[in-house]
């Protein structure tokens, strides 16, 4: 059974969906229904259209849509174009294979979503922005704005794709998606590896003195291994951060007494 | 001029934090992150080097801290706008203001953060009701105001804090140079260290495990790199200050060269993947995604 308006979705439909998504998704965020009542809010002009204002088939559809739903913010549309495709299709009959859809998908797209767009891509565009930023050079500032506005480009054209593609592209996708979050994690790693040897920078400024002969601690570590002490200060944070009860909020506060406790005791200083 | 900000400054800096918490949110253009909170606030402060070095550090701090599931992240973003205001009106040291201002005004946001999420709640009840009343614009309207516990959670603190702190700060400062330089001293190395906790939770989130050949590659090849390029650049300045004729400058490492070698392997690594799948990865596509969740979700304990 289709909708009884029988209407067909535009690409009118889909431009106002995405600057409703744009500007002003998670706007309604809150603690019990989280991103719920926003989904409804992106679809909401096209679900009138679909069902007819004041229907109760309306109703209960908003009411279905105004439930709990959160995911990641970059890639909330994919569900929303799968969902309005079929209820398109299939109308309030839709609606109990939509909830599932919604409850089932939002998981793994937020686990993609976050570790790609909200974990990794700042990590490295962020990483570079700070690295050049504490130089005093704010060039890398603008390269991630242009990094984000290409994401934008990518929001913008999802949603359509999705609604086009409907669940058995998104299936589809699994494997190649998989493949690049594989290649995706492996580049972070290995930046993060980079990061720690560029951008930590402490040392050691104890210097002992036995007799005529001064010993610099630091001289000696650089032979063994440059930047160990860098190194090894992450790994301890690493390991601190694994234990029970440890935020990383809670991690940077006991960081910042060691290490003035640390400097103050000339065991560790800031190397120029 | 030491701990005065101006009113129009102020005015433009509570803007500009309400501003970042709905571009975050919403449209997400990276205006939002530390770097631009720093060199935002730098500029309408009058020092955008100082802006742009205080909201580095920051943003190395929490690089990997995100949203997750709706839990309040450290607000890096604000504790920057406070940090480089009153580090450029109190003649503050960058890395002293990162540890001593930026981190305890970052973590103390949590709170209002909260605060802002939770009135949400009032807003999502009138929406339920205008749902069960078929008032399609009332919806609208009381999703919309939404925005303004939002603002505000960001808005009021940095507000309160640019316009009464100033005093407060600035003597903070002339203690700090004076007194007690030990501990001045001890909150820059903080400083210089904090990154360490950024990169950490990073890695918490990553397979490390998985990839921890590649997190040695990096880690040395940077490095036994940056160890050459400093010295290759003393070696320059020292030169250039004892003979005339020497008039060549060597650059930094460049990171962007670093990061195209990691590039280049997991691009390596995706084609090789991506060759492994089979022809109609409709019906095999299902075990493998079980796989590569396993692998990411494994290693965040």
């Amino acid at each position: 059974m289709a909708t009884k308006t029988n209407y067909k979705l535009t690409k009118k439909d889909f431009r106002q969906m995405n600057r409703r998504n744009l500007f002003m998704n998670q706007l309604g965020w809150n603690y019990e229904k989280m991103q719920g009542s926003g989904y409804l809010f992106i679809m909401l002009p096209q679900l009138r259209k679909l069902y007819g204002d004041h229907t109760p088939e309306l109703k209960q559809a908003m009411r279905v849509q105004d439930q709990f739903f959160n995911t990641n913010p970059y890639l909330n549309t994919m569900i929303q174009g799968v969902d309005l495709a079929l209820e398109e299709k299939e109308g309030v009959n839709s609606l109990a294979t939509v909830v599932g859809l919604k409850n089932g998908l939002m998981g793994p797209t937020a686990a993609i979503g976050d570790t790609i767009f909200a974990s990794l891509i700042p990590a490295i565009i962020g990483a570079i922005a700070a690295n050049m930023a504490v130089q005093g050079n704010a060039s890398g500032l603008f390269i991630w704005l242009a990094v984000n506005l290409a994401i934008m480009y990518f929001r913008w054209r999802q949603l359509a794709f999705a609604y086009k593609g409907g669940i058995t592209l998104v299936t589809k996708l699994q494997g190649q998606m998989n493949a690049l979050t594989n290649a995706a994690t492996l580049l972070g790693v290995y930046v993060v590896g980079a990061l720690v040897a560029s951008l930590i920078n402490v040392n050691i400024p104890f210097v002992a003195h036995i007799g005529k002969m001064t010993i610099n601690l630091q001289d000696h570590l650089d032979m063994i291994m440059p930047k160990l002490i860098p190194g090894l200060a992450v790994w301890l944070i690493y390991w601190m951060l694994g234990r029970k009860r440890m935020t990383s909020t809670r991690a940077i506060f006991i960081v910042i007494i060691v290490a003035v406790v640390c400097s103050a005791l000339g065991l560790l200083g800031k190397a120029a | 001029m030491s701990g005065q900000i101006l009113l129009w400054q102020v005015i433009l800096l509570t803007i500009y934090s309400m501003y970042q918490i709905i571009d975050d949110l919403t449209f997400i253009s990276s205006l939002a992150q530390p770097v631009w909170a720093g060199l935002i606030t730098g500029a309408i402060m009058g020092n955008m080097t100082q802006g742009l070095i205080i909201g580095g550090s920051l943003q190395l701090t929490v690089l990997g801290v995100g949203t997750f599931g709706g839990a309040s992240k450290i607000d890096a973003n604000s504790g920057t706008i406070l940090a480089t205001a009153f580090s450029i009106s109190s003649g503050m040291n960058a890395q002293t203001a990162v540890a001593a201002i930026g981190v305890p005004v970052a973590s103390l946001m949590i709170e209002t953060d909260v605060l802002g999420r939770f009135t949400n709640t009032f807003f999502q009840h009138r929406v339920d009701k205008m749902i069960e009343e078929e008032n399609y614009r009332g919806f609208e309207r009381n999703y919309l105001y939404g925005t303004i516990p939002w603002a505000l959670s960001r808005g009021i603190p940095v507000f309160i804090a640019l316009q009464f702190g100033g005093g407060l700060v600035a003597q903070i400062v002339k203690v700090l140079n004076t007194q007690m330089v030990w501990l001045s001293n001890g909150l820059a190395t903080a400083g210089a260290l904090l990154p360490a906790v950024g990169f950490a939770i990073l890695l918490r989130y990553l397979p490390v495990k998985k990839h921890f050949a590649y997190l040695i590659l990096g880690f040395t090849l940077t490095a036994l790199l940056s160890t050459v390029f400093t010295n290759i650049q003393s070696l320059g300045t020292g030169l250039a200050s004892v003979a005339k004729g020497f008039t060549n400058s060597f650059s930094a490492m460049p990171m962007v060269a670093i990061s195209l070698i990691g590039f280049a392997l997991a691009l390596n690594a995706y084609k090789q993947e991506v060759g492994k799948l089979p022809a109609s990865h409709s019906t095999a596509a299902a075990p493998k995604n079980d796989d590569g969740d396993g692998e990411i979700n494994g290693d965040e304990d």
